[in-house]
């Protein structure tokens, strides 16, 4: 909470002018029934009408002054809410671009991006309307208050029992419905989730003929969804009638009291109105302050959400590294030195006093089961994840040792999943080195076997991709991956189970294709045994183990678990 | 917002949508008006008494009680017809919507897949969850607003006019200015609002595609180039959300200044006709807090308009996709068979989801009980393609595909899929318990059974080393386990009851190799005797095969087993030996 009240800092001033108008506006509010007394008291009853012109003018003047202080009030207010909303917003999405991996599996990325979309929204309008509303409303009700007893203090002793009465019953039904309503939001979640679930199985769902029983699951949900919406509506029905009750049963006894006090000649009539006009703006002030608590209410629990990414601490910093390229050539370009790692949350060590050597220039195959740890080293050479022990070298320097991103720098890397961004293909390359020349990209192209396609669609780099890359087919999305990677010229080239829907004619080819390219370590991580089977040695994992690291051949000899790989993969080469 | 033509029949069915609720609706209009008649009628009971008291000594209170008697009737009259007013439309609003909704999921089970795949998913879920909503809060409970709003300008004109007719028709003079300040307000924020819709959809879409990219973001140190853009599209959505915000609130201001401008007229005009005794105190507050709220329904109303016309354009995309053709179905009552031996005959079968290219050209082939097929060849070759026309998730466009001499087109659907078993290429699971996704297809199986299902789909031992064995539940999508465990779930569903055709669409792609043993292992006893269609990338599924249909570019251009493919030298032997 506090850490996002630092972003409001910057508006100290504004943020101080936008209640001070309002509550500036409220004043005048304040005294227009008593000129209107005035008007009635003085004016009629005296037949006189300069005071009538006088009070006229009067109400007239504050009319257009009202206007211009509430005008500048809610335009400091948005530009309070809006500039707030813009650097919460800045340094959320710069917090979640730099967070670890491991903050990124906690959070999750549909959570990221609700929190740095809608909860960002929220707090905004909270912002706003606090700065609108959280001072005038009370201002206005105690103003009317004190108003009253200014006017006659025994009519007004009614406005003591009024405005608890009020408050308590307003409270209670917004305090009573607020997790009500959180009820039917979740409720209304699932039936959004169920709907999606449908739309994703729809082949599974005929398939099972299971149709009428998702159905039947929908209209439960369904009918859940409807029982609590009614059953809220009906809850926060009830507090209309009952403040229209309290107002004007107070009202009752004002104006009886009011006759008795008339009648005994403490009080005028001009006043009796003064009294009923304060208890009108008493009512639609609370109303006012009730909406503004619900706003404020999720406001708070969306600034809580934000909050918690604020507060997370990325894992990695930087600080006294030194810079990878500035590293002489060695003989091992990557050693892991009895590295560890265990998942966060997890008891049991995933990879435990792994030990192995890559030269430069080799070319490595990493198979094994899922879950044997492929990806995870992959992850840990470049950092997405840190050793929990030992020590992973590039080129004999602990990586931890190595600013993040010249480390980074020292790889291409072709993701598992095939991530592509909205734009053409040139954008999408160019992501890799945004200074490569078009003759750089179409040799990435060509080595990464996508020109075929791309020709067919005639447009060149200027093909154009849509979001998630929905206009290509999964191999060709993970052929533009790999063009990608290739565009960056790093010294270590990591595939990780990225031609997994290459055909084998086309997987061959992109292999042919890398081997050309100079002094490039290259690391594949595959299933398919043909995609590694040529590579100088091949790492065989085994949940979390080093089963067998050496050439094909060798392999065939000495590691059983190969072996059997290669046995129910085998392709018959006659 | 796509498509949804708004034309007359469209409020037609909107009427026909609320037909079952008329007679509450009614109630509901009598108890608004109830309620109108009441609030109004307060102030004037109010200035009687102000009346009343005319000074000192002079009061009479055998008139206050009078006043306040029928006073306390009004609260009562109010507070009740508020109430109920309220309670009607809750109801009514929320019995439509649901109806409708379920009218919708239930015409998500209607329509042939190719109507889902040809909107779009996240279309159809915005229809079914976001436009009712829209039309119930613009529609339902907007109309009931409107129809207060209204009547209360006209119940308060006419009690105006009764009362002072000078006055009155100050207030009528003064009406357009209320009205033009209005439609000057929500005219400038509807652009500036779509302004920011715009902009905001652009920043909203560029967050997604990097929050969900982030990994590569990292991978490729671009964070500061993809933050500059960020903050970019960040400042201009801001700029476009501070105009929509503060013209939108600038709303209550200005019309409030209207409100004041009302009541200081009101003021002065009264006060003159009071000096010459042509209005009397009491009616002159009357009129004083007629006009402290005489804006306010205008308000109301022009805020209402906005989302009444989205509810409508709502409503279209309603109809619009409850107008979506069903799916055709053969004749179930006079369709004799049950199931089927598993042979299959492919005849002239030609198929294209774009009229402009096509996919499957006149197809031919014909397989017995019992044999095994692979079809193999590169990727967007028509395979997923085959798999849809086969289980009539498709139609085709000449030609059929016949089961036991029973053309497809003519098989009700229910009974067809019965026969056919499939792993499907994108594994789906629910978000329920593992025990209930594995009994999926038959939700009478017991544990044991279950159990039967997942050892042999060699899911047994994964699923007991989950936190709650086979009662773990699943999140969406099964995001919480592997791909490679969601496809060993998605083959012990299919273990639980084995159809004697079965379609293998890639199912062992992301399954680790030596998983994959026991699964093929376990695959060949599931295939025993039953007619298997396999979509494979790998060779020792596709060598084992009675018939291998080689595809390219959406036709068969090679058909045979293994070695006589291998011996024809043609693009089979192309694609094994190319290495």
């Amino acid at each position: 909470m506090r850490k996002l009240a630092v972003f409001l800092k910057p508006y100290r001033f504004q943020s101080i002018i936008a209640p001070l108008f309002k509550m500036l506006e409220a004043l005048f509010e304040l005294f227009v029934p008593l000129i209107m007394a005035g008007i009635i008291d003085e004016g009629i009853k005296l037949k006189d009408y300069d005071i009538i012109k006088r009070n006229g003018l009067i109400l007239v003047a504050f009319c257009i002054t009202g206007l211009v202080c509430s005008l500048i009030a809610q335009y400091f207010a948005a530009k309070v809410a809006v500039s707030f909303a813009e650097s919460v917003r800045n340094a959320l999405f710069k917090k979640i671009i730099n967070f670890s991996y491991e903050n990124i599996d906690r959070f999750g990325s549909s959570s990221l991006i609700t929190r740095i979309t809608n909860d960002i929204n929220q707090v905004q309008n909270g912002v706003n309307m606090v700065l609108r509303l959280l001072l005038r409303s009370p201002f206005v009700v105690f103003g009317a208050m004190i108003m009253a007893f200014t006017v006659n203090v025994r009519a007004a002793l009614i406005f003591v029992v009024l405005i608890p009465l009020l408050f308590i019953a307003v409270s209670l039904i917004t305090i009573i419905t607020i997790p009500l309503y959180a009820k039917i939001q979740r409720s209304l979640d699932t039936l959004t989730s169920h709907v999606r679930e449908n739309l994703t199985g729809v082949r599974v769902v005929r398939a099972f003929n299971q149709e009428a029983r998702e159905k039947e699951e929908f209209s439960d949900d369904n009918t859940f969804f409807a029982n609590t919406s009614l059953f809220t509506a009906r809850i926060s029905a009830v507090l209309n009638p009952i403040t229209v009750i309290i107002v004007n049963v107070c009202m009752l006894v004002l104006i009886y009291r009011g006759s008795i006090l008339v009648n005994t000649g403490n009080l005028t009539s001009g006043q009796v109105y003064a009294l009923v006009n304060f208890m009108s703006q008493i009512l639609v002030e609370l109303v006012k302050l009730t909406n503004l608590f619900i706003t404020i209410n999720k406001a708070f629990a969306s600034a809580g959400r934000i909050g918690d990414m604020l507060d997370t601490e990325n894992a990695l910093s930087d600080e006294g590294a030194i810079d990878a390229k500035e590293l002489p050539d060695t003989e091992s370009i990557i050693s892991f030195e009895n590295a560890t790692f265990s998942y966060p949350e997890s008891k049991e060590a995933f990879i435990s006093n792994m030990n192995f050597v890559i030269r430069p220039g080799e070319t490595i195959g990493i198979i094994g089961g899922t879950g044997s740890g492929k990806s995870t080293i992959a992850s840990l050479l470049m950092r997405f994840y840190d050793v929990t022990g030992g020590e992973i070298k590039y080129k004999n320097k602990n990586i931890k040792e190595l600013t993040l991103s010249s480390l980074r720098n020292s790889y291409s890397y072709v993701p598992q999943k095939a991530q592509l961004f909205s734009g053409t293909l040139k954008e999408n390359l160019k992501l890799a080195d945004p200074d490569a020349t078009d003759e750089e990209l179409l040799n990435a192209v060509r080595l990464s076997q996508c020109a075929e396609f791309v020709e067919d669609k005639g447009q060149g780099l200027d093909m154009p991709i849509l979001e998630g890359g929905a206009n290509l087919s999964g191999g060709q999305k993970q052929r533009v991956c790999i063009a990608r990677a290739l565009v960056k010229k790093a010294p270590i080239l990591i595939l990780d189970d990225s031609s997994s829907a290459l055909d084998y004619a086309t997987d061959s080819r992109l292999r042919k294709g890398i081997k050309t390219l100079k002094n490039l370590t290259t690391i594949i991580i595959a299933q398919r045994i043909n995609s590694i089977m040529d590579a100088d040695r091949i790492m065989v994992l085994d949940d979390g183990d080093i089963a067998g690291f050496d050439t094909h051949e060798k392999l065939l000899d000495t590691c059983a678990i190969y072996k059997e790989i290669y046995n129910s993969q085998k392709a018959f080469t006659e | 917002m796509k498509s949804g033509n708004v034309n007359k029949s469209t409020y037609i069915r909107i009427f026909k949508l609320i037909k079952p609720s008329i007679p509450w609706v009614i109630l509901s209009l009598i108890m608004a008006s109830l309620n109108v008649f009441s609030s109004l009628y307060m102030p004037v009971l109010i200035g009687r008494a102000i009346d009343e008291m005319i000074g000192a000594e002079k009061v009479s209170f055998t008139a206050i009680k009078e006043i306040l008697l029928s006073f306390t009737v009004m609260i009562i009259v109010n507070a009740l017809s508020g109430y109920i007013m309220t309670s009607i439309n809750n109801k009514v609003a929320i019995k439509t919507v649901k109806d409708l909704r379920i009218s919708l999921f239930n015409k998500i089970h209607s329509v042939p897949v190719s109507t889902i795949d040809s909107m779009g998913q996240g279309d159809i879920l915005t229809r079914l969850i976001s436009d009712v909503e829209r039309l119930s809060d613009g529609l339902l409970l907007g109309f009931s607003q409107v129809f207060t709003g209204v009547l209360t300008i006209l119940a308060t004109l006419v009690f105006m006019v009764r009362i002072n007719l000078m006055i009155a028709i100050l207030v009528i003079i003064l009406t357009p200015v209320s009205l033009f300040a209005a439609s000057f307000i929500s005219k400038r924020t509807f652009t500036y609002f779509k302004k920011q819709a715009d902009l905001q959809g652009k920043l909203t879409t560029y967050i997604n595609e990097n929050v969900k990219g982030v990994r590569v973001v990292k991978a490729f140190n671009s964070e500061d180039a993809v933050f500059d853009e960020f903050k970019d599209k960040n400042k201009s959505y801001s700029k476009a959300n501070l105009k929509a915000l503060f013209y939108s609130s600038t709303t209550n201001p200005v019309t409030r200044f209207v409100n004041n401008l009302v009541y200081a007229g009101v003021g002065i005009l009264g006060g003159i006709l009071g000096i010459q005794g042509r209005i009397t105190i009491g009616t002159l507050s009357c009129f004083l807090s007629y006009a402290n709220q005489y804006t306010k329904p205008f308000n109301e109303i022009s805020g209402v308009f906005a989302e009444f016309q989205n509810a409508v354009a709502s409503s279209a995309r309603i109809f619009e996709f409850l107008d979506k053709e069903n799916r055709a179905d053969g004749d179930e009552e006079s369709f004799k068979l049950e199931s089927f031996e598993g042979n299959v005959d492919v005849k002239d079968l030609s198929f294209s989801y774009d009229k402009n290219k096509k996919l499957l050209v006149d197809i031919t082939f014909s397989v017995k009980k019992g044999d095994h097929i692979a079809i193999v060849g590169p990727t967007g070759c028509g395979k997923t393609t085959f798999i849809n026309l086969l289980m009539r998730f498709y139609d085709p466009d000449k030609g059929d595909i016949y089961i036991d001499n029973n053309a497809t087109t003519r098989i009700p659907k229910s009974i067809l899929r019965k026969n056919i078993g499939m792993v499907l290429q994108d594994t789906w699971l629910k978000e329920a318990s593992v025990l209930d996704n594995i009994r999926y297809g038959n939700p009478d199986a017991t544990l044991e059974e279950v159990m039967e299902a997942a050892k042999k789909a060699h899911a047994h031992s994964f699923i007991m080393r989950l936190e709650n064995g086979y009662e773990t539940q699943l999140a969406a999508d099964g995001e919480n386990i592997s791909q490679g465990q969601k496809q060993l779930l998605c083959i012990a569903r299919l273990m639980l009851n084995i159809p004697p055709i079965l379609i293998l669409d890639e199912a062992t792609s992301s399954i680790d190799t030596r998983t994959e043993i026991k699964i093929t292992e376990a695959f060949e006893t599931l295939m025993k005797g039953r007619t298997s269609f396999i979509v494979a990338h790998r060779l020792s599924t596709i060598r084992n095969a009675d018939l291998i249909l080689v595809m390219k570019g959406g036709n068969i251009i090679e058909m045979g087993n293994h070695t006589e493919l291998i011996n024809r030298k043609g693009f089979y032997y192309e694609l094994l030996t190319a290495r």
